[in-house]
């Protein structure tokens, strides 16, 4: 008796945790989600609406013009296509230096390679605006600017993404390269045949946040481009702010544009980039 | 009769020469900060020049933000590829001031008398108009006009104003309203002109002594000091929190904002010039002036182009235009005398007070460091206002980091 007794309260216990676990799983996902929900809401609004205080959840009338609007205040056509070519580009060409890169590191030796590696991690260190003018200088000597090499080359490594694969790498076993030798495999087609397979969440996660990166890149590319024509589209989302105001209803609009090619990109991602997350230890 | 045939035969060669030289088509490149609801403006404006000037191609480069196209034209100088003509702030370019090409000696003794007083200093580098005023705003009285019948004229009406609006309406303990408020860390400005009101300046007339905390300055801090309990401190837009504000010194660029959150908050906006100090009424002018570079990248002909240009832009119609689609002011006194003008200002009833607080404007000194002193200004000035720092010692403490940057 005592024993069901405790089943029933272990098994309560057990409901009542599982319930608060989902009711703050509930809260997380209500806070992750308000930005996105004030998003399009905004975009929908009048201008006047979206500067109410206090700000109103729902516009009163659905402003679904404010889109049309928005899209016509800048090429937006062409930002995309520059968006997504800069992006594509870049995001194959990091994770072909990446893999390279990394399996040098994990499973190479050469000398000096730890040095080597320790002054690859130090560049980490330096701010990225501390090299905008020196970079902005190097570029404009080679002719690259307001051209897609600018936009492109300069981000095609990345010693994040380097650092992030060679730890994944090391942690395959080395028998698998000692079987490859005895099979007479060289070392090239091991790395494309055997550990990029097996890194499979990994690489993509690299590919992801390389790509998310690239599409939300905008100082650069407001930097190293002068023509509409080179421009992508975050810098089209700052034409909506100047200095005495922004039009948050048709930012927001063009935002929820901006935003779509990322949702739907990690809608069919989602499950190699939380396993790359999760494999990697990445926080 | 044949000398003078023959000088005639040479001048008309000469003109003709000049005319072809002058038909060259050139291209000038304009970085510009201006966003997407003034880009079909500016963009009016240079088509018309190109109009009139078939031979030159204007093309409008949007930079991002001023403070992008600050970066932008920093990493140009050190790159060697400047534009032609751009929009820039005077503490951006007093310290490359010698590579600017100056507009003023190209320019007629008319059009040059023709700028507002006010902006002529801060266009003028070592007695040389070097630059020229473009987007021009002024400071001035916002204030809700169901609770203001009468804007105040004075310091001393403004602070029983600021002192009898502020109220807890609903008994909770905290300020509902604010009689006034401010934006130090974003618009040191503020301070600026109640410093320039009580007659005081950053800076000695040469320079060579820091005078902020002077009489004149100790009279402008107290006065903020004392109006702490009844001002709302904040970095962000006033639009974003008008409803909680009687009064407040903003930016005429700011109206057409400042006018939809002051409906959506339910009360009618009135624009009033600032009050008088003790020594002026006066007002800070804000925004961006035109310069030309001076650089090998550009030939004679794009720096001649770019002169055109800036001088087009100054006419009197054009000023007009821009002042009328943009909420800047114009920038030339014949500008307030055109017809157009002073019908839009008839229409409009709020321009007739900024075009007033306009002609009392003055405008940033041109110290190399100013940038630096005016960081300052900002973050001593939110700390007098947040009371973090008490008003005179917060101002002592503005002038002793002021003054090693005099040396430098």
């Amino acid at each position: 008796m005592r024993s069901r007794r405790s089943e029933i309260s272990y098994a309560a216990r057990q409901r009542a945790y599982r319930l608060l676990l989902y009711f703050l799983m509930f809260v997380g996902c209500a806070i992750m989600l308000l930005p996105f929900f004030w998003m399009l809401t905004t975009s929908l609004k009048t201008e006047a609406a979206a500067m109410r205080m206090p700000p109103q959840w729902f516009p009163p009338k659905f402003r679904w013009d404010n889109y049309a609007v928005a899209w016509s205040m800048a090429p937006f056509g062409r930002y995309f296509f520059n968006s997504f070519f800069v992006s594509i580009t870049s995001t194959i060409g990091e994770v072909i230096t990446t893999i390279l890169a990394a399996y040098a590191f994990a499973k190479m030796r050469f000398f000096g390679k730890n040095v080597l590696f320790a002054i690859l991690l130090g560049t980490l260190m330096i701010p990225g605006e501390m090299l905008l003018v020196p970079n902005y200088v190097t570029l404009a000597r080679l002719g690259w600017l307001d051209h897609y090499e600018a936009l492109i080359i300069p981000w095609m490594v990345s010693v994040f993404g380097i650092f992030l694969l060679r730890q994944f790498f090391r942690s395959i076993p080395d028998e698998l390269w000692d079987a490859a030798r005895i099979d007479g495999c060289p070392r090239g087609r091991y790395l494309w045949r055997v550990i990029v397979p097996l890194s499979k969440p990994a690489v993509l996660t690299v590919a992801l946040f390389k790509f998310l990166g690239s599409w939300n890149a905008y100082q650069w590319v407001l930097m190293m481009t002068n023509t509409e024509s080179m421009r992508t589209v975050p810098v089209g989302l700052a034409t909506f702010s100047s200095d005495i105001g922004t039009a948050y209803h048709l930012l927001m609009a063009a935002s929820v544009m901006a935003i779509l090619p990322i949702l739907i990109l990690f809608f069919f991602t989602q499950k190699q980039f939380i396993q790359g997350i999760a494999r990697t230890g990445i926080k | 009769m044949l000398r003078k045939m023959v000088v005639g035969l040479l001048g008309v060669l000469l003109l003709g020469t000049a005319a072809m030289a002058a038909n060259e088509p050139v291209t000038i490149d304009f970085w510009h900060a201006m966003s997407s609801g003034h880009q079909p403006n500016l963009q009016k404006l240079a088509t018309d020049f190109m109009a009139e000037y078939p031979y030159i191609t204007v093309t409008l480069t949007y930079q991002g933000s001023y403070s992008a196209l600050q970066g932008k034209i920093n990493a140009a100088v050190a790159a060697g590829n400047l534009p032609t003509i751009a929009q820039v702030y005077e503490n951006w370019v007093t310290p490359i001031e010698s590579i600017l090409y100056p507009i003023g000696p190209h320019m007629t003794m008319m059009e040059v008398g023709d700028i507002v007083d006010g902006l002529v200093p801060s266009n003028t580098y070592n007695g040389v108009l070097t630059t020229v005023p473009f987007n021009k705003s002024i400071m001035v009285l916002y204030y809700n006009a169901d609770l203001v019948a009468t804007p105040p004229t004075s310091w001393a009406e403004f602070f029983d104003l600021s002192k009898s609006l502020t109220a807890d309406l609903n008994g909770d303990g905290t300020i509902e309203r604010y009689g006034t408020a401010f934006r130090p860390a974003a618009n040191p400005e503020q301070l600026l002109v109640y410093l320039d009101q009580a007659g005081g300046s950053i800076l000695s007339a040469d320079w060579s002594a820091v005078t902020i905390n002077d009489a004149a300055g100790m009279a402008a801090i107290q006065f903020l000091g004392s109006l702490i309990p009844y001002a709302f401190v904040t970095a962000d837009y006033m639009s974003d929190h008008m409803g909680k504000v009687a009064m407040f010194i903003d930016t005429s660029a700011g109206y057409n904002y400042n006018k939809t959150a002051a409906t959506n908050a339910g009360y009618n906006l009135g624009v009033a010039m600032l009050p008088a100090g003790p020594a002026t009424q006066s007002s800070m002018i804000q925004g961006t002036n035109l310069a030309v570079f001076d650089v090998p990248n550009q030939t004679q002909a794009q720096k001649d182009a770019a002169v055109l240009l800036a001088r087009f832009l100054l006419r009197a119609e054009n000023t007009v235009f821009w002042a009328m689609k943009s909420g800047y002011q114009p920038v030339t006194k014949s500008a307030y005398e055109l017809q157009t003008w002073k019908d839009y200002v008839a229409a409009n009833p709020y321009q007739q007070e900024m075009s007033a607080q306009m002609l009392l404007g003055f405008s940033q000194i041109l110290h190399p460091n100013y940038g630096d002193m005016r960081s300052i200004i900002a973050t001593k000035f939110d700390e007098i206002m947040r009371s973090a720092t008490g008003a005179l010692d917060g101002l002592n403490s503005m002038a002793e980091e002021i003054a090693p940057l005099l040396s430098e």
